[in-house]
């Protein structure tokens, strides 16, 4: 008896069968190439920090700390668990905008001068943005040394730009505050006025405005912990104002500078 | 004699895209380098491969009611397959194609060959279809990433080779270009072709 390959039985059982085929096909697809999947997504972020750090060529295990910020203060982060959970958060950007506690910062010291990367995340044009910026203290201020931005779909050859060296390459060396002291870095229409602003994008002036609250917003919540720290180098530096322990404060302060 | 017409005749005087004008979204979309084309032109290919030689198979227990469900089924499948296969061994491409790899669901030639070509003939014939039409599409992407990323970035595959002295044309990059290079393609094409005009 032929079957009759129209009947409504046979379809149903058709599409049965074939679901529960290509279902089970792909979730052992999934399952089995998982590790890999995550192992690329945690080392481009690594690369990603040490961009912002500007020593690419490092390896991020090697000098890197973890840490979080927990009341203000910076706690290293160790256990495999916890390092884990650092890493989930940077990668799931809606959770990592909505953090107010135990923010993940990472720490890296060389010749003296010790710079902190924090994830910034926030909205385009089109859609997210997000990457990591630098910042180490000086005497009165808080200085960008690098930054990397990535986004979701920006408009190719204009706001999609802030994803290019030469757009990031604008921001380091500038200063996060004004001599008021207020939040001021931004990226300014019509070019770069004075040391904490960067040129926007022409063109791309929605996008550009997106960076600038990123900016304000993600760096604003580690904004206790950078003025405390930066306060502890004033303070510093003014004990020791005379003989030779001011040389070396000098000294110091020119290898910041650096 | 047929089967190699069957893959030469996609290749050129048929070809998906310049002929056919398919997956002209996706054309313009990838191309500005040429790693990510290759990827793309490779990632179309077996779909289109597979996609064909699967339907032939099943051709002859679909249901012709929900036959074109089962296509897409079975070409959703194959291009999931892929982009997981890009994510755990090419993340950098995979990244640079983004949301274009889930898009080959959508590309007119993989169904367009499904349908008019391996319902009605044998695996292995279809097969070879897709593999052609695939490579047809992939030919094509290589030859514009070729020259927008040659004048677009004076590189080849990441590497400098046109020096110092040339000004990348970031015009190129946009694309606008990837459709004005196709368009030449085709005017080209049509006046080697000459029963490809119309009258």
């Amino acid at each position: 008896m032929a079957i009759n390959k129209n009947s409504n039985t046979y379809i149903i059982i058709y599409t049965v069968v074939m679901v529960v085929i290509v279902g089970a096909l792909l979730a052992f697809l999934a399952t089995s190439l998982k590790p890999m999947q995550d192992a690329n997504v945690l080392n481009e972020q690594k690369v990603s920090i040490m961009k912002a750090f500007g020593e690419a060529e490092l390896n991020f295990d090697d000098v890197v700390t973890i840490g979080r910020l927990n009341g203000g203060e910076f706690v290293a982060v160790t256990e495999a668990q916890d390092v884990a959970d650092v890493f989930a958060l940077l990668g799931n950007r809606k959770a990592l905008s909505e953090a107010t506690d135990s923010l993940p910062i990472f720490k890296f010291e060389k010749d003296g001068a010790t710079k902190f990367v924090l994830p910034i995340v926030g909205k385009g044009l089109w859609g997210d943005i997000w990457g990591y910026v630098s910042l180490q203290q000086t005497l009165d201020n808080v200085m960008i040394t690098g930054i990397v931005m990535d986004h979701a779909g920006e408009t190719p050859g204009l706001g999609a730009e802030i994803a290019t060296e030469t757009v990031q390459k604008m921001f380091e060396g500038k200063k996060l505050y004004n001599a008021e002291g207020e939040f001021a870095i931004r990226m300014q229409k019509g070019g770069a006025q004075n040391e904490y602003q960067v040129d926007a994008i022409t063109g791309g002036t929605k996008t550009s405005d997106g960076v600038n609250d990123m900016l304000k917003t993600s760096i604003g919540k580690y904004e206790s912990f950078l003025r405390a720290t930066e306060v502890a180098a004033e303070a510093d530096t003014e004990e020791c104002c005379s003989g030779e322990c001011c040389a070396e404060a000098n000294v110091e302060l020119n290898n910041e500078e650096e | 004699m047929k089967l190699s017409k069957n893959f030469t005749n996609p290749l050129a005087a048929n070809n998906p895209v310049i002929v056919q004008i398919l997956g002209i979204c996706s054309a313009l979309a990838v191309t500005v380098k040429l790693e990510p084309a290759l990827v793309m032109g490779l990632s179309v290919t077996f779909v289109c491969a597979f996609s064909n030689l699967i339907m032939s198979l099943l051709r002859n227990g679909i249901p012709s009611r929900i036959r074109i469900i089962v296509q897409l089924v079975v070409i959703a499948t194959l291009v999931i397959v892929v982009d997981q296969f890009l994510r755990a061994y090419m993340y950098d491409v995979s990244k640079q194609l983004s949301v274009y790899v889930g898009l080959i669901i959508t590309n007119c030639i993989v169904m367009g060959r499904v349908e008019a070509f391996a319902l009605a003939n044998k695996p292995w014939d279809s097969f070879v279809d897709g593999v052609a039409n695939g490579l047809g599409y992939a030919f094509i992407l290589v030859l514009v990433a070729f020259f927008r990323e040659l004048f677009g970035s004076g590189e080849l595959f990441g590497i400098t080779i046109l020096g110092d002295w040339y000004t990348p044309n970031s015009l190129m990059l946009f694309p606008p270009m990837a459709l004005i290079i196709i368009g030449c393609i085709i005017w080209i094409h049509r006046t080697l072709n000459k029963d490809l005009q119309e009258k």
